[in-house]
């Protein structure tokens, strides 16, 4: 479904991905773990296309992407939540997930009526915000809601475009356990045909949901596999938790 | 006409007595605009004030006198406006800051319209200065001449100011990185006034440079303006060597477009800016990488 | 996004009112005031679209209502269409020339798209000025007014102008109302909010700004052409910059990303304009002071002012929020 083969970028003498090679199966879900810096978001925004790979490609669903620009990857279903907030600040939330799915139906330029009025749309957004528990909130504005309320509608907005393939960034960063909790039960409430990245620093929650693991060290595939190998890898351990003392 | 190697001659100098005047004018622009983020509509209105300034004063004190002290109450007017208005909305936005400055430029047209009248005012070559020097067969004026000097001695003292000097180099880290300046214990506060009220100076001393050359009338601030505009968005907002540039395209692309392609000279110009902010949205030599 | 508060709807049903009632009170002069607040109206409901709500504070607008008079007039005058083909021509070439400037200032923003659309607007000041085919310096006469004998109205007549100019401006508000409510309306806000997302979801973005742009461009355009059959001659200073200048300073004045806010800001603005000039010849210099004291209040211009203290005095919005929220 998504696939790289040998993805590299250089920041001026920096590897900041070192040939990286990834293959995900559709409905897989799979985590990627490393050490702050070790270029995780860096590949998230070479997925996408908000940077540009000096070497290496790029597949979404069985098609090269890599030449192609953000706008149009999103259109071929690939969708992204992003670890800093990346909202409409001053729309409410149903204006955010409406404007989202209006996007993705390829009403965004239309001329004629209100996608916010349309079936589909509306559909969509009453579905998702069923799914990341923002149905009570709809009709609040965006910059008078808690910042887990955002988290929440980070992740909804990238849902709303009905993605075949979603790369959430940290979806559960500087949110407390409970919500963290809460997060766990929505990623395994979603469609199980939906392929699903996640970059995370909770271990648990990782090995909670991942059907496959992913660890990145300065920019650099260090293990591809399944779970329980991980857990057992002193290596990940080496990597890993002796980044997380160092820090 | 044009294989007259006196034509040639000619047109370099005017082209570049023209450079030197929008460069006087540009480089306070860019530099408050690299520092302090602010776009100041009414620089050009500075620079009318200057010509006013020296104009007024050549009849009381003769040429040099208004050429030294309309810098001088132009930096003043610089310093009222920085405490009134400039610094209270420096992080208020381009759009705030547009439109006030550009609300200032039509009270200023009125003041010196209120003050010097409608005419339009001439005042005279200063006696060292009149008559024409024979160069490479041009006989061209002296006055002219010592625009393109006064010019380029500026931008010398102003290179050697930023590349030697402490001071020079809190201003480059300053355009460079505004927060880093201020970790770095640089008095933030204290440069950006240093320099906006070094750029209302230079604006003042272009518009006393100017003043026997064009004449001097309420909306010649408001004619200038555009040219300055273009200059510093060609060469890059911020940047000294943006705005030398900018100021020599500026100057050539319009006095050789003048005579060699007349139909289309004005458009010209705008034609480059158009093709800079397609190619280079951020100009050709912008300050910050 | 916008929306159609009460407040709003009642001051555009007082505002349609008032006008109507108005043209039928009123002397010629008043009528003329009339007609030139209707075409100020037009032009500034167009660059409130763009600068309000999606962000592209445009300096070219001044110079895109010029494009549709000089168009119009040389349309009806050299070309000797007659005045509806002729306004839709003007139309079409002020919403082409928009599209362009809006697709190459696309990647531009804040000041940088400002000066971009500047130099976009001065380039078509200094080609219409120094153009032999539009008169240059001296400018073009002999604009026609549609002819509407056929219904019975004579255009000629500076009343039935006055509500043909109107009634434009309703046209106007229309379609910018709508444009606001379709998807790229939707898209265009949230362009101004938030760029980048939306290219992660999927839109064009050069593309939904060019034609947000272009439609700006077509009301500017009806601006110019509505200029040209008013005052039946034009010159090169209705593109000049200090006319978009002008029109910002009007969108500010009423309250920018509100739609009639900048109805409000012509009112005001021609008004004030010829009271003003009436008492002293120096009225540029009381629209700067009143100019720069309404940036400095913060205030979004006179509806926003009025707005935001209604919400301090009546609290009821945050009651029905939460009501939805339980």
């Amino acid at each position: 479904m998504l696939e790289t083969r040998n993805l590299t970028k250089s920041f001026g003498p920096i590897q900041v991905t070192k040939s990286v090679s990834l293959k995900l199966e559709k409905g897989e879900r799979r985590v990627i773990l490393g050490p702050n810096g070790a270029g995780k978001t860096t590949l998230f925004n070479q997925l996408v296309g908000e940077i540009i790979p000096n070497a290496g490609s790029i597949h979404l669903d069985g098609a090269d992407v890599t030449a192609l620009r953000v706008a149009d990857r999103a259109r071929r279903g690939l969708s992204r939540s992003y670890q800093k907030n990346t909202l409409f600040d001053a729309l409410t939330i149903r204006e955010n997930l409406g404007l989202a799915a209006a996007v993705a139906l390829g009403k965004g330029q239309g001329l004629w009526s209100d996608p916010l009025q349309s079936p589909e749309v509306r559909e969509t957004v009453r579905e998702v915000a069923a799914l990341v528990d923002l149905a009570p909130n709809l009709d609040a504005t965006v910059s008078a809601v808690s910042y887990g309320i955002r988290r929440q509608l980070e992740v909804g907005i990238a849902l709303a475009t009905r993605p075949k393939v979603i790369l959430m960034d940290e979806p559960t960063s500087g949110v407390g356990p409970e919500m963290s909790k809460g997060f766990h039960r929505l990623l395994k409430s979603l469609p199980r045909e939906l392929t699903i990245l996640i970059i995370e620093h909770d271990m648990d929650l990782a090995f909670d949901v991942a059907d496959t693991i992913t660890v990145l060290n300065y920019g650099e595939v260090v293990f591809d596999g399944l779970p329980e190998a991980a857990k057992g890898s002193q290596l990940l351990k080496d990597i890993y938790l002796g980044a997380w003392e160092d820090a | 006409m044009t294989a007259d190697l006196g034509f040639w001659v000619l047109q370099m100098l005017n082209a570049l007595q023209l450079s030197m005047l929008l460069f006087l004018l540009s480089v306070g622009l860019t530099v408050i605009f690299g520092l302090m983020h602010f776009v100041n509509l009414a620089h050009g209105s500075l620079y009318a004030f200057g010509a006013y300034v020296a104009a007024s004063l050549a009849g009381v004190l003769g040429y040099w006198g208004g050429f030294f002290l309309a810098p001088l109450a132009v930096a003043a007017m610089g310093a009222a406006l920085y405490f009134t208005l400039i610094r209270s909305q420096r992080r208020a936005g381009p759009m705030a800051q547009v439109l006030i400055t550009f609300g200032l430029i039509f009270v200023a047209v009125d003041a010196t319209r209120l003050v010097w009248g409608d005419l339009p005012i001439g005042i005279a070559v200063p006696a060292v200065f009149e008559g024409q020097l024979s160069l490479l067969g041009v006989e061209y004026p002296i006055y002219r001449l010592f625009i393109i000097t006064l010019g380029l001695a500026v931008l010398g003292v102003l290179t050697l100011i930023l590349s030697r000097t402490q001071i020079g180099a809190m201003i480059r880290a300053g355009v460079d990185n505004d927060q880093m300046a201020a970790c770095l214990g640089i008095n933030v506060e204290r440069m950006f006034f240093l320099v906006f009220v070094v750029g209302c100076a230079l604006a003042g001393l272009a518009g006393a440079v100017a003043a026997p050359v064009l004449s001097v009338t309420p909306d010649m601030g408001l004619q200038i303006l555009i040219p300055t505009l273009i200059v510093i968005v060609i060469g890059g907002l911020g940047s000294l060597k943006g705005a030398v540039a900018g100021s020599l395209i500026f100057g050539f692309v319009q006095t050789f477009g003048a005579v060699l392609l007349p139909t289309l000279s004005s458009v010209l110009i705008y034609a480059l800016l158009a093709a800079v902010l397609v190619a280079r949205p951020q100009g050709l030599l912008p300050a910050k990488g | 996004m916008f929306q159609h508060t009460p407040l709003r709807l009642t001051t555009l049903a007082l505002l349609a009112a008032g006008s109507l009632a108005y043209t039928f009170a009123a002397g010629f002069f008043g009528l003329e005031i009339l007609a030139e607040i209707a075409i100020l109206a037009i032009l500034v409901i167009a660059l409130d679209l763009v600068a309000g709500f999606g962000g592209m504070v445009s300096l070219c607008h001044g110079a895109l209502l010029g494009v549709g008079a000089y168009a119009f007039t040389v349309a009806a005058t050299e070309a000797g269409l007659s005045a509806a083909p002729a306004m839709a021509l003007a139309i079409a070439l002020s919403a082409a020339l928009a599209f362009a400037i809006g697709a190459v200032c696309a990647r531009s923003t804040g000041i940088y798209f400002i000066m971009a659309t500047l130099a976009f607007g001065q380039m078509g000041y200094s080609f219409v000025f120094q153009s032999p085919l539009f008169g240059g310096d001296d400018g073009l006469a002999g604009a026609p007014r549609p002819d509407l004998g056929a219904i019975g109205i004579d255009l000629t007549d500076s009343r039935a102008f006055a509500i043909y100019a109107i009634l434009l401006v309703a046209v106007t508000y229309l379609v910018a109302a709508a444009t606001l409510r379709s998807g790229l309306g939707r898209s265009l806000v949230g362009l101004h909010h938030n760029e980048k997302r939306l290219r992660a979801l999927g839109l064009t973005v050069w593309r939904a700004k060019a034609t947000a742009f272009a439609i700006s461009g077509a009301l500017a355009g009806l601006a110019g052409c509505l200029a040209a059959q008013h005052t039946q001659y034009i010159s090169p200073g209705l593109l000049s910059w200090t006319v978009s200048g002008e029109a910002l300073v009007v969108v500010i004045l009423g309250g920018l990303g509100t739609l009639v806010g900048p109805i409000l800001g012509a009112i005001l603005f021609v008004v004030l304009k010829h009271e003003i000039s009436a008492l002293t010849p120096y009225w540029h210099a009381i629209v700067g002071l009143i100019l720069i004291a309404v940036v400095m209040s913060r205030a979004n211009g006179v509806v926003g002012f009025v707005e935001a203290r209604l919400a301090t005095r009546k609290p009821q919005p945050l009651v029905k929020e939460a009501k939805a929220d339980a």
